[in-house]
């Protein structure tokens, strides 16, 4: 029960539309309360659910929720995969991971028997229609006897080669159908949730949206990307909108240039695989990075709610100004690392990891130079960086403000003042710094820049529920705010492309390597150089 | 104003504060002086932030620096005021604070008046509280503890002492444990000082007495109430009953409330006590958690107040109310258990005519867990097992920090619990003074 630190208004179940169309009297007993919001009576198929993401993530959320009373009774899981399991086995699994990877632990007797009741397990193939009308058939009787009202939420927790074919398969069996579309009164809402990867380039990605769109809708669909939190969108949302002060200034009159850094100190860790195929690009710059960007750019949206905020962002991404493939080797370094130290640890190469092509071409650090063509932003560069076996791990949007106009102390001796910088710190310990020239106490003038540092951390000592936990009840409550939108993820693929076609051609410019534990090759280094600027020091 | 029973009763609020206290903290005496001056306390705070130059750290070097060489990390976010009966109480106030790991408050200035005392004369006790704060291992964050003794004249004038040492444009906060002297011009003072009161209803030594004048205070500040804030977690469970639209048709239909509160099931006699310091497990007026509940559904659902049926020796009753289709029975009763902190609620039942047969809708606590079940629609009862944990004072507290100033459905709430109050006392059948319990708030006030 953390007191709200924020004021975003929460939705309340009635607010969103249900699948009835009927509009729903308001519960006049929420007036006023804290707490959290509190989904309508639901089911969840968790489709692969014998996976490593179901037991180490999706189980220990759902239980916490219920723990800490955030899902209703009747709130039921079906778990959905080809292993032959029973109830009882697939409870155990569940129960298994919650022991092991759950905030709260160990698991409370009484509470994960009430819950354990409402969770089943469903064994099929999930290229066979007979397995979906037989979980059509489930669903109907887990409606009757537990009063989940129809209202359903398939998660896809599997390799994303396998989720146009489910999809096309609930679709068959009638599964992805809401109420209204039936003319049935007795059926909800039903929503799917897609993990990242969406898509591998645009071409993909855009098949992905187009195979999922026939048969749900964009509204219908839940894009989650877990590493944006729900605090970062909404404190920087606050930061930005909810003071006067900050944005009369966040443009090109003041704003000389950006830059955003997500510095992993952790190699492929296992994932060499899957990696290796992928790349930093990929995996961060496409989703993550590009999404702090758009969040840092945009416009106030007309209302801090799901569809007006993606909106703007969507805007931000669309005046990303196109690159050519030529223009790919003076605004892009990649780099792979090499044998090295990170925080008193002896790492790998890359190419010695295992599952890695010991002649990978793959990046594991980018950095780019990205300007963006709108009335506010025009001229002002951004630059992101994102690397494996950094030397610390953070992430942080820092703005550098233009120099003062006039060099007005130079003649009493003190040198040219650093610039201003307004650095928005997003992990590991949220916060904001702005580092500003003072006068170095005394005779005589030395300046000398200063730090002012904010942190969440140390004035609301709140700790932030797990990124899951948040998603998932976002997502029963039917507020997508956090979820990407199909033009969104689009837009973010075509402005890589030509990164995408250029590189394996190698016209982008050479693969750099760069020992682990540094800042990256040196060519990141002169990419900014070359503007007379120079990264933060983190 | 420091009667024997209501320094008593705040030994006990803080005994039993005590006894969740979770956090570690590294309280540091910084400067103590005896007939001193509020100028010179004025100077000393501002010392204490004076950087490391200024003020040199002293023995281990690592007092106002961290390893970073950044000095401890200052969130500046709220000024609290204390007010306590005696300098014992103030020592307590310090190990709750202390314990409870509160660590909002930039300024906590706790006030000890003694105006029995001959000649004024203000004593001062400056110390800083580090926490280490969740997720950053190697910083603290500090805040500044003010303990003021005010002896003779000017401990009626405490306002004046105490708002010089506050901290600009900070909301103020004042806290007053046990039950506050509602009468007292001191109490005005202060109040008007702060931006929000904080007490504990549970505290009150006339519940009724305190509730009615809480509900007339006339200021700019809201107030908060501990034992309001105790509620949240069962108005929470009673609203997810109604959330679901098939469910909700009940609520304008609901007859009967049964809400039970813990009484201590065995009271020790002195012989079986030996530890005097031993928690006392007692809320000075354990029925206003029960009361409130009761006058937060009756103020949401506009029920009428109809008549009194029966008063139970001050703990508990029996009203009627008008509901909007039915008549409503509400039952408050004690229930003696030694697994629920007296005061707070042990169950609520509710029970609704619907086209289908009677629904019940079901909360029962034991210790720390909850069995909360539905019974309607002709359906098989959906039950399910909950962590009913009572939130810990500090979050409490905290929780109340970071409110909003005014809470309307507190404040309705509040009034209709007056009402019921009242009405139980008095025992008179009144339905012919059919009252809406929200809008009886005039009838109160005058």
């Amino acid at each position: 029960m953390p007191p709200a630190s924020t004021t975003v208004v929460p939705v309340l179940p009635d607010q969103v539309s249900g699948g009835d169309g009927v509009r729903k009297i308001a519960n006049p007993l929420r007036e006023g309360l804290r707490l959290e919001r509190i989904p309508e009576p639901c089911t969840m198929v968790i489709c692969g659910a014998s996976g490593d993401l179901t037991t180490r993530k999706l189980g220990p959320a759902l239980y916490n929720l219920m723990l800490g009373g955030f899902l209703p009774p009747e709130f039921s899981v079906v778990g959905f995969a080809r292993r032959p399991m029973s109830d009882d086995d697939f409870r155990e699994l569940l129960r298994q991971g919650i022991d092991q990877y759950s905030r709260n632990r160990p698991v409370k007797a009484s509470v994960w028997k009430s819950f354990s009741q409402g969770i089943e397990y469903h064994a099929g193939e999930f290229h066979e229609s007979g397995s979906y009308a037989d979980l059509a058939k489930r669903l109907d009787r887990i409606d009757r006897d537990r009063g989940t009202s129809g209202n359903r939420l398939f998660y896809l927790a599997v390799p994303p080669v396998l989720a146009p074919e489910i999809v096309k398969q609930l679709g068959a069996a009638g599964l992805a159908d809401t109420g209204e579309e039936r003319g049935d009164a007795k059926r909800g809402w039903v929503r799917v949730i897609v993990e990242k990867p969406f898509g591998f380039d645009i071409g993909s990605a855009r098949k992905l949206n187009r195979e999922i769109g026939e048969v749900f809708k964009e509204s219908q669909i839940y894009r989650i990307d877990h590493y944006l939190g729900k605090e970062t969108v909404q404190n920087l949302a606050v930061f930005r909108f909810g003071n006067g002060l900050f944005e009369p200034i966040w443009n090109r009159r003041y704003i000389d240039s950006v830059q955003i850094t997500v510095a992993e100190t952790v190699g492929v860790e296992g994932r060499g695989e899957f990696y290796d195929q992928t790349g930093a690009l990929r995996d961060i710059v496409q989703n993550h990075a590009l999404q702090l960007m758009t969040m840092f750019a945009m416009e106030p949206p007309v209302e801090f709610m799901a569809s007006d905020l993606r909106d703007e962002k969507l805007k931000v991404l669309r005046a990303v100004k196109p690159m050519t493939v030529a223009d790919v080797a003076d605004n892009t370094v990649r780099g792979q690392y090499v044998s090295g130290w990170v925080e008193g640890h002896k790492v790998h190469a890359y190419r010695d990891e295992p599952e890695v092509d010991p002649e990978s071409q793959t990046e594991t650090f980018v950095a780019l130079k990205l300007g963006i063509d709108s009335w506010r932003w025009a001229g002002v560069p951004f630059y992101l960086r994102t690397g494996k076996a950094m030397p610390t791990r953070v992430t942080e949007i820092a703005v550098q403000f233009r120099r003062a106009p006039l060099a007005l102390f130079a003649r009493a001796g003190a040198p040219q003042i650093d610039p201003n910088i307004l650095a928005v710190r997003i992990q590991p310990d949220e916060g904001i710094l702005l580092r500003f020239g003072a006068k170095v106490p005394g005779q005589g003038l030395q300046i000398r820049s200063v730090n002012m540092d904010f942190r969440y951390g140390s004035s609301f000592a709140v700790d932030s529920p797990d990124a899951y936990e948040t998603l998932l009840l976002d997502a029963m409550i039917g507020d997508p705010s956090l979820f990407t939108r199909a033009d969104e993820v689009e837009r973010a693929w075509e402005i890589l492309d030509p990164i995408l076609r250029a590189w394996p051609e190698g016209k982008g410019g050479p693969l750099h390597f760069y020992g682990a534990g540094t800042w990256g090759p040196p060519a990141a280094d002169e990419l900014l150089e070359r503007d007379q600027r120079a990264w933060r020091r983190l | 104003m420091a009667s024997r029973s209501a320094a008593q009763r705040e030994l006990a609020v803080h005994r039993r504060l005590m006894e969740f206290g979770e956090a570690e903290s590294l309280a540091t005496p910084e400067w103590e002086a005896k007939g001193t001056d509020v100028e010179t306390i004025e100077a000393e705070l501002a010392r204490l932030w004076g950087g490391p130059e200024v003020a040199p750290a002293d023995g281990d070097g690592e007092a106002r620096v961290t390893e970073k060489g950044l000095p401890h990390a200052r969130a500046s976010v709220l000024n609290l005021i204390v007010t306590v009966v005696d300098a014992e109480a103030a020592e307590r106030v310090v190990q709750t604070m202390m314990s409870l790991g509160v660590r909002h408050p930039s300024r906590a200035i706790v006030l000890v008046a003694d105006h029995e005392s001959k000649g004024e004369s203000l004593d001062a006790r400056i110390s800083t509280h580090c926490h280490v704060a969740p997720s950053m291992e190697d910083e603290r964050i500090c805040y500044e503890e003010v303990i003021l003794t005010v002896r003779g004249e000017a401990a009626e004038h405490l306002s004046g002492v105490v708002a010089p040492l506050l901290i600009h444009d900070l909301p103020t906060f004042v806290w007053w444990p046990g039950d506050p002297p509602f009468a007292h011009p001191v109490f005005d003072q202060l109040v008007e000082l702060g931006d929000r009161l904080v007490i504990d209803s549970a505290d009150f030594g006339d519940l009724l007495g305190g509730m009615r004048r809480l509900a007339n205070l006339r200021h700019r500040s809201g107030v908060g109430d501990l034992a309001w804030e105790r509620l949240s977690i069962w108005q929470e469970r009673i609203a997810q009953f109604f959330d679901a639209p098939r469910f909700r048709r009940y609520l304008p239909n609901l007859n009967r409330m049964v809400v039970r509160y813990a009484i201590p099931a065995h009271r020790p006699s002195p012989s079986e006590r030996p530890d005097p310091d031993a928690p006392i497990h007692e809320a000075a007026a354990p029925m206003a958690q029960a009361v409130l509940l009761a006058g937060w559904l009756a103020a949401r659902l506009e029920w009428r107040r109809n008549k009194t049926v029966e008063w139970l020796d001050g703990r508990g009753f029996r009203l009627r109310l008008e509901g909007r289709h039915e008549m409503v029975d509400l039952h408050i009763q004690p229930e003696a258990t030694d697994s629920v902190t007296p005061g707070e609620l042990t169950s609520v039942h509710l029970r609704a005519y619907g086209e289908t047969g009677a629904a019940e809708f079901i909360i029962d606590r034991s210790s720390d867990e909850a069995t909360v079940a539905t019974n309607a629609d002709g359906m098989t009862a959906l039950l399910r097992q909950v962590m009913m944990e009572s939130p810990r004072p500090a979050e409490l507290l905290s929780a109340q920090l970071t409110a909003n100033p005014k809470d309307p459905v507190y404040e309705s709430a509040l009034r209709a619990a007056v009402i019921f109050l009242a009405a139980a006392r008095s025992g008179e059948p009144l339905s012919a003074r059919n009252t809406q319990v929200v809008s009886a708030a005039q009838e109160l006030g005058g």
